[in-house]
């Protein structure tokens, strides 16, 4: 094959079709989908199992109310349509993790119908696509339509030994966790309306941060409690029809789905402009190799043997219990961005930045309350770059550091009454985050502490000028950037120990006299 | 002391009396099970151990003068389909043959809390496929009238039990007449309640929508008994619907006024016995006199029951029949192979009749033929339950024959299509989800065999047929007969 093009050229003369299938189990849900089992991650195999779960003969599902309200929640929060009149459907294959044989899921009509999310793809997310507007940003904003969220069982966990990698082929035993069977799962499947890996990436984000928000799942892509599975064909522009879609299964980062995208797109404009054929095949992105690689041909569709399951009554959802839930949904991450623009006067950007995970606007929140106004845009950086970095760098959680919301009042503070220069700041910060120390005792004991007797810095600046009576001239002449030069030579003398903000100000002051 | 022929109330009296003890009832039924199980057939299993533990409470009951539950000391058999702890549960399959219970059924559980004692476990055709008893892996239940002759099924070992005086009462479950028409044959009260008024909770599945748990007794009054302990609401399974209604209320008001509707095609079409005709010509006269108004009503779709029920069934069968793969439980040939091992398990383990409708149903089921069977199956369901419905604003109950013909002999009928027709006066009530009950009425000239008459009711109205069957019961007397059978056992 020859080299493979990259995004930009390949949608000058193709478009991608991109279609989503988001599995998220309700992991905070504490009972099975059709028994009174605990739900339980991690724990000794086998031990939260009972005849409903395990597929006795003779055992019958009862459905999880509480799972039906989250998954009413997911729809209204998604702007689905909430069908009343539903029910479940048996889905049938064999496989020893399916303890009856069939999966409990939906038919054609699911809980949650024709919905929608709104993206908001950033400005590096935006140079894979051309055909579209920009905001002043730099971003695009964008609507993916969503076909439905249904509702269905998980599956047991199969461990294979003796075969290679953990793979049933030339195993020895097969061993089958029916812990996992029977867990609330919703899928969430969109409308072939994404375009970029960019826009499918964006998509996963937010409606990890909107599950998230709605407090049905932890959705950790890392434990397999949100998995997703991306479609992908491409066609010629202003071509109706769709081209032979590939499926990369059970991807399981926002990297790997962005990666494994762009990997089939680059590799189906290839085979395509050499005359080849898509076939329509599952196939798996394997991060290490850089590439995706078959896992099955799809010759004929499956034939699951879907019929309405006559063991679950068909649901007949009345307004008052949808309303019930209705009035539970929390405030949703568009709504958040919009009040944290108009309440704390933060630009889109910052506040979507702060919205992106529930973790940052929490803390911000927190401590905003705290601050004044003027010292907020400082919070927000700190939160979504130092903060953020610092977490990614240590793969934790804010949770997981010893940051406490009043350490980062104080700092934002220091910072603020340029008590702390940036550096200072960061260290600070670092030692916090670390550590827990006390901000006050901290920036003593470092001696962090910046002079706010400005008389000094004002006496050197003054001098400063007086030497350089031609710098100052060609400045007032306009080459500004001479500023450049004398920040340089304040900084030196200071030893960075002064605020640079400061010192720019009261060299501009000086210079314009 | 006789306890032959004995009836729930009087056993619970015998005990409260302390005539006898719950664990002599207990003696003498297996002793009487144990002489003419070799003739008939009708257990897979006994459970003594059970047995003998439920008596001990109950003796103790007596003892510390506490008040007896309704069915105290009554001698139960469950059919092998439902689940009880201490037994196997096999369905009459090789399939299940070493299966023990994990948990215990709902309805056996609530027979057992209201006094019943657990005898056994009833023979069955394998997992409830077939009218004649003879699928089961374990050999056919013979009819306790003519040892030749087959008791009918699928529930025939429980109908074979009652009949002959093994048991008080026994529980079956009708996914098509499957209580009704062994019923019908071994000329014992055979009920299948309204759908939902009994729990399905560990009743192994066959058609879920289908399927209804009841009774067979030897009079209507156990039946309503009976009705009172099973029809108890379970949180275990949703599709329970059971009512606060005492099942025995109504069964001494008498019948001056009820209207009962008739279906003359029913009984004018070829191929129904004499026996059957004249013994439903004579039902309709005594309930004329007895100050019912008959009144012909149509069912125009009950015709099609039949072929909407050998799609509908066999559909649900082949996914609740998918559980059982060798993989956790049952009849196992490994293989290195897993899909060698699941096919060859299933294919040994389950017999010819399991084999036919499991196809059957993974046919009927398939994409692109769904829509032309199961679908339409579905639509015939619904002409048939409003036809139901329709005749149901006329009418108080309907009365038609329960089978065509009274029992026929073993091997008689091999042709599963001929086979099948035995269900055509049943099915349209599991289809619909309505209460029928099957009443022995007399023994039949020409066969010398037990005839009887169906009386169908609206769901959830299941003690109007009661009534009805209680009041022909005085007329009848059929229960004078069973001394003649008895006392070959």
């Amino acid at each position: 094959m020859k080299t493979m093009k990259e995004l930009p050229e390949i949608f000058k003369d193709w478009e991608a079709v991109i279609g989503l299938e988001v599995h998220a189990e309700l992991t905070t849900l504490n009972t099975k989908m059709f028994c009174g089992c605990a739900q339980s991650f991690g724990d000794e195999p086998n031990t939260h199992t009972c005849p409903v779960c395990l597929g006795m003969p003779g055992a019958l599902p009862v459905p999880n109310k509480a799972a039906i309200e989250s998954i009413i929640l997911a729809g209204l929060a998604t702007n689905c349509d909430i069908e009343k009149e539903t029910m479940f459907y048996r889905k049938g294959y064999f496989y020893p993790d399916m303890s009856k044989n069939f999966q409990t899921t939906q038919g054609p009509k699911a809980f949650c119908m024709r919905g929608h999310l709104n993206l908001n793809i950033d400005k590096l997310g935006a140079k894979e696509r051309t055909d579209i507007d920009l905001n002043e940003d730099g971003s695009y904003d964008t609507r993916i339509g969503i076909e439905r969220i249904h509702m269905e069982e998980d599956a047991g966990k199969m461990i294979h030994v003796g075969g290679s990698e953990g793979r049933i082929s030339g195993a020895k035993n097969s061993f089958v966790d029916y812990n996992r069977a029977g867990t609330p799962l919703i899928e969430l499947v969109t409308l072939p309306e994404l375009r970029t890996p960019a826009e499918a990436r964006a998509f996963m984000q937010k409606l990890r941060q909107v599950y998230l928000t709605l407090g049905i799942s932890d959705c950790s892509m890392e434990k397999g409690s949100l998995r997703c599975d991306g479609n992908v064909s491409l066609r010629r522009h202003g071509e109706t029809k769709f081209g032979t879609k590939t499926e990369l299964k059970n991807i399981n980062s926002f990297k790997n789905l962005h990666d494994g995208l762009e990997y089939e797109i680059k590799r189906q404009c290839a085979v395509l402009e050499d005359g080849g054929t898509i076939l329509q095949e599952t196939r798996h992105w394997s991060p290490s190799d850089k590439k995706t690689i078959v896992m099955r041909v799809k010759e004929t569709a499956d034939d699951y043997r879907m019929f309405p399951d006559p063991d679950l009554a068909p649901f007949s959802l009345t307004d008052e219990f949808i309303d019930g839930v209705r009035a539970k949904l929390p405030e949703l991450p568009d709504e958040k961005i919009e009040r944290f623009v108009s309440d704390f006067e933060l630009d889109s950007s910052d506040a979507r930045a702060l919205v992106a995970d529930f973790e940052f606007s929490e803390l911000f929140e927190k401590c905003a309350s705290e601050l004044d106004k003027s010292q907020l845009k400082k919070l927000s950086n700190l939160i979504v770059n130092n903060i953020a970095a610092h977490i990614k760098d240590k793969k934790c959680s804010i949770k997981d550091t010893k940051l406490e919301p009043q350490h980062l009042v104080e700092i934002v503070k220091l910072a603020s009454d340029k008590t702390l220069n940036s550096n200072s700041t960061k260290k600070v910060l670092e030692a916090v985050l670390d550590k827990g120390v006390d901000v006050a005792e901290f920036v003593d004991n470092q001696n962090l502490a910046q002079s706010t007797d400005s008389s000094e810095i004002d006496a050197f600046c003054k001098q400063l000028l007086q030497y350089n009576p031609d710098k100052v001239a060609a400045y007032k002449n306009g080459k500004t950037g001479l500023i450049g030069f004398f920040m340089g030579q304040v900084m030196k003398h200071t030893q960075g120990s002064v605020d640079p903000e400061s010192a720019n100000e009261l060299l501009t002051k000086l210079l314009n006299e | 002391m006789e306890f032959k022929n004995m009836c729930t109330r009087k056993i619970r009296q015998g005990l409260i009396d302390k005539d006898f003890s719950a664990k002599e009832i207990v003696d003498y039924s297996l002793e009487r099970i144990n002489n003419s199980e070799e003739k008939i057939h009708s257990f897979i299993e006994l459970s003594p151990d059970l047995a003998y533990k439920k008596a001990a409470e109950l003796d103790d009951f007596v003892a510390k003068g506490e008040k007896l539950p309704p069915l105290a000391g009554s001698i139960f058999a469950f059919k092998d389909n439902m689940n009880l702890i201490g037994t196997h549960t096999t369905c009459g399959s090789k399939m299940l043959e070493n299966y023990d219970s994990t948990f215990t059924a709902s309805c056996v559980k609530h027979s057992i809390e209201a006094g019943a004692i657990p005898i056994g476990k009833n023979n069955m055709d394998e997992f409830a496929f077939g009218s004649s008893c003879e699928t089961s892996a374990f050999g056919p239940t013979y009819n306790p009238w003519d040892l030749e002759r087959v008791p009918g099924g699928s529930s025939g070992g429980g109908a074979a039990a009652v009949a002959s005086g093994q048991v008080t009462v026994a529980l079956g479950s009708d996914t098509g007449g499957s209580i009704r028409q062994p019923g019908s044959f071994c000329g014992v009260v055979a009920m299948k309640p309204t759908y939902g008024i009994v729990s399905r909770y560990g009743v192994v599945a066959f058609g879920s929508s289908l399927d209804q748990v009841g009774p067979f007794t030897r009079n209507v009054y156990d039946c309503a008994l009976t009705l009172n302990a099973l029809s108890i609401q379970d949180p275990q399974d949703c599709t329970s619907h059971p009512l606060d209604v005492d099942y025995t209320a109504n069964l001494d008001k008498d019948l001056k006024g009820k209207k009962i509707g008739v279906i003359p095609d029913f009984v004018e079409t070829d191929g129904i016995a004499p026996d059957i005709k004249a013994a439903y010509k004579d039902a309709i006269a005594k309930l004329k006199d007895l100050g019912c108004e008959i009144i012909d009503v149509s069912l125009d779709h009950a015709k099609d029951a039949i072929n909407a029920y050998y799609i509908l069934g066999p559909c649900e069968a082949f996914s609740n029949l998918s559980r059982f793969d060798a993989v956790r439980y049952g009849f196992n040939l490994p293989n290195s192979n897993l899909d060698s091992q699941t096919s060859n398990s299933r294919g040994t383990g389950f017999g010819n009749e399991v084999k036919r409708r499991i196809i059957l149903g993974a046919y009927l089921l398939s994409s692109g033929i769904y829509d032309k069977y199961y679908y339409r199956a579905q639509q015939v369901r619904s002409l048939i339950t409003q036809d139901y419905t329709q005749a149901f604003e006329k009418v108080d109950a309907l009365v038609m024959p329960t089978t065509p013909n009274t029992a026929f002999k073993l091997g008689e009928v091999s042709d599963p299509n001929t086979m099948y027709l035995s269900d055509i006066f049943t099915v349209s009530l599991n289809i619909a989800g309505n209460c029928g009950l099957h009443l022995p009425t007399q023994i039949g000239q020409n066969s010398n065999l037990p005839v009887g008459i169906q009386i169908v009711g609206p769901a959830f109205k299941d003690e109007n047929i009661l009534q009805i069957a209680s009041n022909l019961e005085k007329e009848y007397k059929f229960y004078e007969n069973y001394e003649r059978i008895t006392r070959n056992f």
